[in-house]
């Protein structure tokens, strides 16, 4: 059986160097070159969310590392047979969403080489991808919201 | 699926928390079980029968009408 402070543990270093790796990402990409091919706005981000998901497994179980209690207690939250259940309904759903997206990005593209419809520009296909990474995410996090309320 | 885990739970005058501890799920998944909003995974269902010493049939109770649930 997994020793709970252990894993625990485990997570707060993962935290650590997501930390670390997030800010290493983000400080670099600062001082990049604007004269290089890659947009570093992209590592900014990455490095923006890589930081983010650090602190948020510092803040999630960090409390675990007090006592063996602790630690029991947050590994069955996260273990919990029904939060598993409600992510990988809300994964499905994201997926699902996701792939909606796609789809009609690349329909759009094909009848637009034909010119059938109007060829999206650099902004308006930015937009779009954009919305291609934030829309799934919104429904994934929306279907944990209302899911935690009904199921 | 109506279940008597808050009268068991009651009569071992155990809390929410205590309960989740001791099978190792989240007091919200023993809120959704005891609300009937939830019905748990035949692994749970046997722990939670086991930690109150009954069996599965006297702790969940399955009718033809439970069935879309």
């Amino acid at each position: 059986m997994t020793d709970p402070r252990k894993w625990i543990a485990t997570r707060v270093r993962l935290g650590w160097a997501l930390l670390a790796a997030g800010g290493l990402a983000a400080y670099f990409a600062r001082w990049a070159t604007s004269a290089t091919p890659y947009n570093f706005r992209i590592i900014i981000v990455l490095g923006t969310l890589l930081m983010a998901s650090g602190v948020g497994l510092l803040v999630r179980f960090s409390a675990g590392l007090k006592d063996e209690a602790s630690a029991r207690r947050i590994m069955a939250n996260v273990r919990d047979e029904r939060t598993v259940m409600i992510r990988m309904r809300a994964g499905n759903r994201a997926f699902w969403m996701s792939s909606v997206l796609v789809y009609a990005g690349l329909m759009w593209t094909s009848y637009a080489a034909k010119g059938d419809l109007p060829v999206l520009s650099q902004d308006a296909l930015w937009d779009f991808l954009a919305a291609a990474v934030v829309v799934p995410l919104a429904v994934y996090i929306g279907s944990m919201l209302i899911d935690e309320r009904t199921t | 699926m109506k279940n008597r885990l808050a009268q068991l739970r009651g009569a071992n005058d155990w809390t929410q928390q205590e309960l989740a501890d001791r099978v190792e799920v989240s007091r919200q998944t023993i809120i959704s079980l005891e609300s009937g909003r939830y019905n748990p995974s035949i692994l749970l269902a046997f722990r939670l029968a086991g930690i109150f010493k009954v069996q599965i049939e006297d702790l969940f109770l399955y009718s033809e009408e439970n069935q879309d649930d």
